[in-house]
């Protein structure tokens, strides 16, 4: 259904997440004509001009101008640019905010009564259109305005709906996970070359691996574990690779990491 | 040719601040510094060096003359004196280059006799803008206060220094500090509240470099090296990496991999790096620094401090300036309240 194809779609922010989205969008269903972006200088925005989208350096503009607004600028800066753009605000107008632990209730506070809010929470592959975003729903935000979001983002990669306390996970885990997943590519690039591999052969096969075994996770449905033994032959190289790799504790650092990312979402979310 | 003004009129100077001579900048304010330690001369040294300053035009005070820091700073050509007084008589941008908690007292002697043209600059580890203003607007309605993290490495030119700007700084009261300070390394203003992590990374980081090149000259003797000589090289080892890294657009790790070849030497070093958790302690260390930074600060906010911290030679040399009395530096029987908000000719409990 073409509900996407009608709707104005403005961005206050002209960064990553603002121009991964607005990249996701278009794949879909959205016209260029129908975005606009604000930012205060012009050093973002020359990206979004050369895809057909117009740019302002007015964010009361893109406000007035949009049904659908995402915000999309440090978490620092949200107070400053909500109570800009506040009065301008209607009931109708859906606003989308993807700062880092700012939470519906601060986000509620800064707007007028009434309006309609979702916390979404992206990453960074949603600049290749392989995103994981999970969203949560205001108090005045209904099931229609979910599957609206839903259906502009679906290019953007997976999305879901959620409650808002599973916000600051996704933020450890996918977030910043892609963050451990570029650490652990590094580390498999040494660990190549210091057995006689070229380094920068060794690093494009390190993320074609990655890629790869993403892919296959993604799209085989198996369980990870299930997908592990399959590649370890009895006694064969996998697994005295992972050997090492338990005895490092690996597996209890990664889930510590997830945990330290979450525990300080959770506490800039309560500052 | 260095050109020197030597008119005393304020306008005269703010004008002219800065005579640009090709790549030398004569600064034509008179810089004091009250303490006359180990940052002291670092920072006169480095002056000196760049030609920034003519020694003549420094003051440094300090009440204990046995320092041999003093004997180094004599040498330079700067005016030294027993008088924190006369420094700030005698100076325009004014450091203060004392242990945080000499500060309190520092600031009750010349808060006095600070005068509009002052610019007061800081280097005190955890001490806060504010609580520096709170003190002198005792004495002045808007005292020109700037707050700076430097490091030891100004001594040959190669600092790294962030500042921060007080209440009623100027802008150009910023950009002449940042001169100053640029002569000798690099230098940017900072918000204050990024002090602190600064203090962990440049502050402190050159002693995690001393440490390093130790380390690994002590592995350089360890396969055979003389002493000296691994000493040398792996100092210069370390400053080549950095120079590169300064020089290059491109990520450390990037460079890191051009280092390392193929199944060769440096990756089996740097593996047994990684073995080590090296990465992580280095992220501690800057940790351990900036949080023990911050509790000094709040310890310092506090108000009271042992009279075992200080000195009691250094607080009798001060006591004994003209001038200054114990009221006055807020020094009590029983514990010193650092930053005393009431009068001080109240004694409190």
């Amino acid at each position: 259904m073409n509900l996407d194809a009608q709707q104005r779609i403005g961005f206050i922010g002209a960064g990553n997440m603002a121009f991964g989205i607005a990249k996701g969008m278009l794949s879909g269903n959205v016209l260029p004509a129908n975005i606009k972006v604000s930012a205060p200088s012009s050093m973002n925005l020359g990206r979004f001009q050369e895809l057909g989208i117009s740019v302002t350096h007015s964010n009361t503009e893109v406000v007035c101008g949009s049904d659908v607004v995402f915000v999309a600028v440090k978490p620092h800066m949200i107070p400053r640019v909500l109570i800009e753009v506040s009065q301008h605000i209607t009931k109708k107008q859906i606003i989308v905010s993807v700062a880092a632990g700012v939470t519906l209730a601060m986000l509620e506070e800064l707007l007028p009564e009434n309006s309609i809010v979702i916390r979404l929470m992206p990453n960074l592959p949603c600049l290749v259109q392989e995103g994981a975003l999970l969203f949560a729903l205001g108090t005045n935000a209904k099931g229609a305005d979910g599957a609206l979001l839903l259906s502009l983002l679906h290019c953007c990669g997976l999305v879901e709906e959620v409650p808002e306390t599973w916000i600051d996970v996704h933020t450890g885990l996918s977030g910043s996970g892609v963050a451990f997943v570029y650490l652990f590519a590094e580390a498999l690039a040494e660990g190549a070359v210091k057995m006689g591999m070229p380094s920068a052969l060794a690093h494009s096969i390190a993320s074609q691996t990655v890629l790869g075994a993403g892919k296959l996770l993604r799209d085989s449905g198996k369980h990870p574990a299930q997908l592990r033994a399959e590649v370890c032959t009895p006694g064969g190289t996998t697994i005295y690779g992972l050997h090492t790799l338990e005895q490092g504790g690996v597996r209890a650092s990664v889930m510590s990491a997830v945990e330290s990312a979450t525990q300080r979402a959770r506490d800039l979310g309560k500052k | 040719m260095p050109v020197f003004f030597t008119g005393s009129d304020l306008d005269v100077k703010r004008k002219l601040k800065h005579v640009d001579c090709g790549i030398i900048t004569f600064c034509i304010m008179s810089v004091g510094f009250i303490g006359a330690g180990q940052l002291a001369q670092a920072l006169v040294r480095g002056f000196s060096v760049a030609g920034v300053i003519a020694t003549h035009r420094i003051t440094a005070s300090s009440p204990d003359t046995e320092l041999p820091t003093v004997q180094q700073l004599r040498k330079l050509g700067v005016n030294f004196t027993t008088s924190n007084k006369e420094t700030v008589s005698r100076s325009d941008v004014l450091f203060l280059a004392v242990k945080p908690h000499i500060i309190p007292f520092v600031l009750d002697e010349i808060g006095p006799d600070i005068e509009d043209r002052h610019l007061i600059v800081s280097c005190a580890a955890g001490v806060t803008i504010s609580s520096i203003e709170k003190k002198l607007q005792q004495y002045r309605t808007s005292p020109k206060v700037m707050r700076c993290m430097t490091n030891t490495p100004v001594v040959v030119r190669e600092g790294a220094t962030v500042y921060a700007t007080g209440t009623h700084a100027e802008v150009e009261d910023g950009k002449l500090l940042e001169q100053l300070m640029a002569s000798v390394g690099y230098c940017t203003e900072v918000e204050e509240d990024l002090i602190d992590a600064v203090t962990g990374l440049s502050g402190s980081g050159p002693a995690y470099a001393f440490l390093a090149v130790d380390a690994l000259s002590d592995g350089g003797v360890k396969m055979g090296l003389p002493r000296r000589l691994a000493v040398r090289l792996g100092a210069q080892a370390l400053l080549g990496a950095a120079r590169m890294l300064l020089d290059s657009e491109q990520h450390p790790g990037q460079l890191k991999d051009n280092v390392c070849s193929p199944g060769g030497a440096t990756i089996h070093a740097l593996h047994v790096m990684e073995s080590g958790g090296f990465r992580s302690l280095l992220i501690n260390a800057v940790e351990a620094s900036c949080v023990r930074t911050r509790e000094l600060q709040f310890l310092a906010d506090q108000e009271k401090i042992s009279p075992a911290a200080i000195k009691k030679t250094t607080l009798d040399k001060v006591l004994q300036q003209p001038g200054v009395t114990a009221d006055a530096v807020g020094v009590r029987t029983r514990g010193i309240n650092i930053f005393n908000n009431t009068s001080p000719k109240i004694k409190k409990n």
